[in-house]
C-alpha cells in the first residue's frame, strides 16, 4: 500500500516539475480605477493611463515618481484596481502638493512574462475647487492641453523620459467620461503610457 | 451635493431642450450638434432605457469626438463618477478596430460581432464599438443589455437617414 502511495506521490511530483507554468500576463481588462470593491461599471472613477513595467514593482514606481518627478505628497482618497478578476486597494499614491496638483495612484499588478513586474497607475492633474462652492479636488475638464488625466500622464512621460527611462504608448480606448465635483466632465484620450523601470537605470 | 444633484440634472435637461449655446467648457446644445459637419453623428435620442440626455460634449484637443451623456451621477471630492451611459462618436479614421495593438501588454480583449449591419466589438470591460463607414460609435454602459438597448436606439443626429431599430446604421455627415 505504501509502495503504491509512494509511486503516486512521485508521479505527481514529476508532473509538477515538467508542467509548464500557468500563463502569466499583465491583465488590462480592468482599464479603470474604482471607488469601492467589487469594481463595477457604476464604481468607476478614473482611467488607468500609466503602466510601469520591467521591474515595475509598486515600490519602485512609487520611489521613482518621487525621485524623477518630485511628487512626494501622500494625501488623497483610496481607489481600487482590478486584476485577474479580483479587486484590490491601491498600494500607494503620490502628489505634487496639496492644492491644485498632479496626483497618481499606484497598484502592483500581476507579473507579465514579457513585461516583468508591473504596476498600474491612474495619473491626473486636479484643481482644488473652492468657488462657487467648495467641492475639493476635481480633475481638469477636457481642454486644449488635454484633460487632467492626459496632463498627468504626459507629465510622467516627460519626466521619466528626461531621466533616461524608455517609454511607449498603447491604445486602450478607455475614454469614458467622468463627472467631477465641479460639474465638468473629464476623460482620457485613450492612450496608456508604458514606463520601463529597468534596473540598468538605477 | 446630493441635494443639488436633481436641480443640476433638471438644469441640464432644460438647457439641452432650449438649445442653449455651447460654452467654453466644450458643451454643445442639440441644435449645435445637428449643425456639426465633421463626421456623421449618432445618438440614442433624448431618452434611452429610462435615462435622459443630460449633456453633449465636444472634444477636439487631440482626441476628437462628440459625446452624448445619458443620466447623471454624484461625484465627490477626489473621485469623479461614471454616468450611467454615454455614446461617443469618433471619426472612423481616428478610432476603429485596428486601433488596438493586440501585441501590447494589457491590450483589452475584443469580442467581434455585428450590430445593425455593421461590424462591431465588445471591448474589454464594458464598451461596445460599432464601426460605420465614416464614424465609430462607442457605447459605455454598465450592462451588456443596456449597451445593446442603446445600440438599437441609435439614430442620426441630423438627417434622420437611419432611425432607431434593427435597420442598417447609416448617417450622412
Amino acid at each position: 500500500m505504501s509502495r503504491v502511495l509512494l509511486s503516486t506521490l512521485l508521479a505527481a511530483m514529476s508532473l509538477l516539475l515538467v508542467a509548464p507554468p500557468a500563463p502569466a500576463h499583465f491583465d488590462g481588462s480592468g482599464r479603470y480605477t474604482h471607488v469601492a470593491c467589487p469594481g463595477t461599471a457604476a464604481t468607476r472613477s478614473d482611467p488607468v493611463n500609466v503602466v510601469f513595467g520591467t521591474w515595475g514593482t509598486w515600490g519602485r514606481a512609487e520611489s521613482q515618481v518621487e525621485t524623477h518627478v518630485g511628487w512626494t505628497a501622500t494625501s488623497g482618497s483610496t481607489q481600487h484596481f482590478l486584476d485577474h478578476g479580483g479587486c484590490f486597494a491601491q498600494h500607494a499614491q503620490r502628489a505634487s502638493g496639496e492644492g491644485s496638483r498632479f496626483h497618481v495612484r499606484i497598484r502592483g499588478q500581476h507579473w507579465d512574462s514579457g513585461f516583468g513586474w508591473t504596476a498600474a497607475a491612474g495619473a491626473h492633474h486636479e484643481d482644488l475647487v473652492l468657488f462657487p462652492f467648495p467641492c475639493g479636488h476635481a480633475v481638469d475638464a477636457n481642454g486644449p492641453g488635454g484633460s487632467g488625466f492626459d496632463q498627468g500622464r504626459d507629465e510622467l512621460e516627460a519626466r521619466f523620459r528626461a531621466a533616461g527611462h524608455e517609454t511607449s504608448r498603447a491604445w486602450w480606448g478607455n475614454t469614458q467620461s467622468f463627472k467631477q465635483c465641479d460639474g465638468d466632465y473629464a476623460a482620457s484620450d485613450g492612450w496608456t503610457l508604458f514606463v520601463r523601470l529597468h534596473q540598468v537605470n538605477h | 451635493m446630493r441635494i443639488l444633484a436633481p436641480f443640476a440634472l433638471l438644469a441640464s435637461v432644460v438647457a439641452l431642450a432650449a438649445g442653449d449655446g455651447g460654452g467654453p467648457d466644450g458643451r454643445l446644445s442639440l441644435e449645435e450638434a445637428r449643425s456639426f459637419t465633421g463626421f456623421p453623428l449618432f445618438y440614442a435620442g433624448q431618452e434611452v432605457d429610462g435615462l435622459p440626455l443630460t449633456a453633449i460634449l465636444r472634444r477636439d484637443d487631440g482626441a476628437d469626438y462628440v459625446s452624448f451623456v445619458y443620466g447623471d451621477c454624484t461625484p465627490v471630492s477626489d473621485a469623479g463618477c461614471a454616468v450611467p451611459a454615454e455614446v461617443q462618436v469618433w471619426e472612423s479614421a481616428d478610432r476603429n478596430a485596428g486601433s488596438y495593438d493586440r501585441s501590447a501588454p494589457g491590450s483589452p480583449p475584443l469580442e467581434r460581432t455585428t450590430i445593425r449591419g455593421r461590424p462591431a466589438a465588445l471591448v474589454g470591460d464594458g464598451a461596445l464599438e460599432i464601426y460605420t463607414d465614416e464614424s465609430t460609435v462607442v457605447v459605455f454602459a454598465g450592462t451588456r443589455e443596456r449597451r445593446l438597448a442603446i445600440a438599437r436606439a441609435l439614430r442620426c443626429v441630423r438627417g434622420e437617414r437611419s432611425g432607431a431599430g434593427d435597420g442598417l446604421l447609416e448617417c450622412r455627415s
